[in-house]
């Protein structure tokens, strides 16, 4: 479908609501729409034209415009397009119905466009706080422009978090506040009839860092990537490249190519060892910590290797707009190779023994079964939707980088299982190892940093996505003045795949929990309490801070 | 099948033997090119401040402390050591050590780095600005005592426009 046919078939759906078109290069096509056909417009692309939706952005422009700019973001996989439906809230009245009932995977970002810029969703089914912390005043809205990064409102006691009913004749247990099995925290709570799961509930957030607010307020374009490196502990790089991608399209950047090269060559380094590390903590989860130690020791000469070429073992600083700050030396081939030809070696007897285990088997067969549907219903991404027969794959769907010059494939399973995750991600790594040992290969001579001597000016907008180890990482950038952007969205992978879970866990029993969770590589963010159950009246409360604090004390008193 | 595995498994493991480091105790250094702890020249640099201006951590700060003194506070303990200060300064003057062992056990140990710069107050408008040669430095007030009562006035950029 090319953004021709799409802006055709939208036109006929939605008539003169079609306020206005653009498209960069025949792969992304920006639309305006008038708000009153914003759902239309998303089944039209959704449910008839079969997109993938991607995220939402609420951008402040009452300075400008005396309206909030909502914009909903979908992918047309094959054909390498990316669709921006703008939609202009005015200022008095910040209501826009919402496309949740129509798209299921909206839930999250429309919930989370209410909280951090105050438009409300109409008619979403679920219009519980979802990122902001529960004493947050209602009517302070973060992502405002007259919200400043200085202002922190005072903390209320007595706030109860908002969580779902729990269903007739089950009960609820909490995995978490601190998952049991990945050292981080996270509050999901569990719904059990017996050992069977019914249902759950998940609240996270807590250790929000408000990272976009900083990119849209007191950081300039090159400050970015740094802290955009920081939102993800194992995959920064895909975070920071997708940042300086979408700044360098909306500007007309032009990257040498041995930039992209270079680019290409470190974000599979990356998948390689998060990938090794994901096996690892899989692993461990499920009681083998044998596989544990070895695929951690396994991974340990990548992250050597990483700082020998760039100065740390995992925030590389390499991207910056325009290029990356270090060259791969020549004579650092041979040390990549050394280390790519000890993985491959070692990583052939662990693939070779993995399926034979029985007792690993057990545990990854038929748990945590997502089907096809429902991976699209919640918009799944990377391993975890492909793991569901779903062939989706930034690095082949929308090329960057240097990938439209390499071989590579996407491996699929049609499983649904923890299992078919699993061998997806097993398969991906010698591909992985592949594309490094190519691209290195192929790598042009050249610059590897453009020069850019102007500001950038503002109103440009860019898309960027990269295909993270855990799925499609996506970066809008709408430019502003003084050199800096007037918004920066960011969708990490896990915040799709996170609400996969519900659907993945029922049914299973409570101990196959942490390994289904496990299995989509979650990355957290913290979360920072817990909550209890009153077990003679059933009731539900949050711990308040104080409370947190007094039995720390007491703990530490007792010594327990 | 599961016996196999198992053996398979074992085989790893033991190929692999010992690969714990004796880290702390003995040393470990990091490889060439690691960006660690960034130490500045006083005497390379010039105050203009570029560093300050690129840092995402945001923790160089540029005071004014008198009209021929700026001090650059760098407050390290927010440093995440991405090197951009020692990309963008002209004159090379901070370097980005292999000095990563920055934990301490001292409370009051607030890592703090104060760095002095002598710069040459306008005679006009009072700031401190940076004379554009070396000698010119020397010229200036403050910088030795023969220079005190100067008659000729020195000028920062914008003023000297001025007064042609």
């Amino acid at each position: 479908m090319t953004v021709e046919t799409i802006t055709e078939r939208l036109g006929q759906r939605v008539g003169e609501a079609l306020l206005d078109t653009r498209t960069h290069k025949e792969t992304r096509l920006y639309l305006t729409v008038d708000p009153a056909a914003v759902v239309d417009a998303a089944d039209e692309l959704f449910n008839r034209m079969q997109a993938r939706y991607v995220i939402t952005a609420a951008t402040d422009q009452r300075r400008d415009h005396g309206a909030y700019l909502i914009t909903h973001f979908f992918s047309f996989d094959a054909d390498d397009v990316y669709v921006a439906v703008h939609t202009r809230v005015p200022e008095g009245n910040p209501r826009i119905d919402a496309i949740t009932p129509t798209v299921p995977g909206a839930g999250w970002a429309e919930r989370e466009m209410r909280d951090v810029m105050g438009v409300e969703p109409v008619g979403h089914p679920d219009p519980r706080r979802l990122v902001l912390p529960d004493d947050w005043p209602e009517d302070l809205h973060p992502l405002r422009c007259d919200f400043s990064t200085a202002d922190s409102p005072a903390p209320v006691t007595g706030m109860e978090m908002p969580m779902k009913d729990i269903p007739e004749g089950a009960v609820m247990v909490p995995v978490g506040p601190y998952f049991p099995t990945q050292h981080e925290p996270e509050s999901f709570a569990v719904f059990v009839e017996g050992e069977t799961v019914v249902g759950s509930d998940y609240r996270g957030f807590y250790n929000h860092r408000g990272i976009e607010k900083l990119g849209c307020s007191d950081l300039t374009y090159n400050q970015i990537p740094f802290v955009a490196e920081r939102i993800c502990g194992i995959c920064g790089f895909v975070h920071s490249c997708a940042y300086c991608m979408a700044v360098e399209e909306a500007a007309g950047i032009e990257v040498p190519r041995r930039a992209d090269y270079i680019r290409t060559v470190f974000l599979e380094l990356e998948r390689l060892h998060s990938h090794l590390l994901w096996t690892g903590v899989a692993a461990h989860i499920i009681g083998f910590d044998t596989l544990f130690m070895q695929t951690w020791r396994m991974r340990e000469p990548v992250m050597w290797l990483c700082e020998k070429l760039t100065g740390n073992r995992k925030t590389y600083g390499m991207n910056i707009v325009g290029g990356v700050r270090r060259d791969i030396p020549d004579d650092a081939h041979d040390d990549i190779e050394r280390v790519l030809a000890d993985i491959e070696r070692e990583w052939t007897a662990l693939a070779e023994a993995v399926p034979g285990d029985r007792t690993l088997m057990a545990r990854l067969r038929d748990v945590g079964y997502l089907s096809p549907e429902e991976a699209r219903n919640v918009c799944a991404l990377g391993p975890t939707a492909r793991g569901s027969g779903k062939r989706i794959d930034v690095r082949i769907d929308h090329p960057y980088a240097a990938y439209d010059e390499l071989e590579l494939s996407a491996p699929v399973e049609e499983g649904g299982d923890t299992l078919a995750r699993t061998l997806v991600r097993l398969a991906e790594t010698p591909i992985a190892i592949s594309i490094i040992r190519q691209a290195l290969a192929r790598m042009p001579d050249g610059p590897v940093r453009a020069e850019i001597d102007e500001d950038i000016s503002p109103g440009l907008e860019g898309i960027a996505a990269v295909e993270a180890p855990r799925g499609e990482s996506f970066h809008w950038v709408l430019t502003g003045e003084n050199n800096r952007p007037a918004r920066w969205r960011v969708r990490a992978p896990t915040y799709a795949n996170l609400q996969a879970i519900d659907a993945m866990i029922k049914g299973d029993v409570l101990a196959d929990v942490p390994i289904d969770i496990g299995s989509i590589d979650p990355c957290y963010s913290c979360t920072d309490r817990m909550t209890v159950i009153d077990r003679r009246s059933g009731q539900m409360r949050v711990m308040t801070r104080e409370e947190m604090l007094g039995s720390r004390q007491t703990a530490e008193h007792t010594g327990t | 099948m599961t016996i196999a595995s198992k053996l398979k498994e074992a085989l790893l493991c033991m190929k692999a033997g010992r690969v714990t480091l004796p880290y702390p105790f003995e040393p470990h250094d990091p490889e060439e090119g690691f960006r660690g702890l960034p130490k500045v020249d006083v005497n390379k640099c010039i105050g203009c401040g570029g560093c300050a201006n690129v840092c995402p951590a945001r923790l160089i700060r540029v005071i004014d402390k008198d009209q021929s003194t700026r001090v650059l506070v760098f407050l390290y303990e927010r440093c995440t050591f991405c090197g951009r200060c020692a990309e963008v300064c002209p004159e090379g003057a901070i370097e980005m050590t292999r000095d990563f062992e920055l934990s301490t056990d001292d409370v009051h140990d607030d890592m703090i780095g104060e760095y002095h710069i002598f710069m040459g107050p306008c005679e006009r408008c009072g700031r401190c600005y940076r004379p554009p040669t070396a000698l010119d430095k020397l010229m200036k007030p403050g910088m030795r005592e023969d220079t005190i009562d100067r008659k000729c006035p020195m000028l920062c950029p914008g003023r000297t426009e001025e007064k042609e």
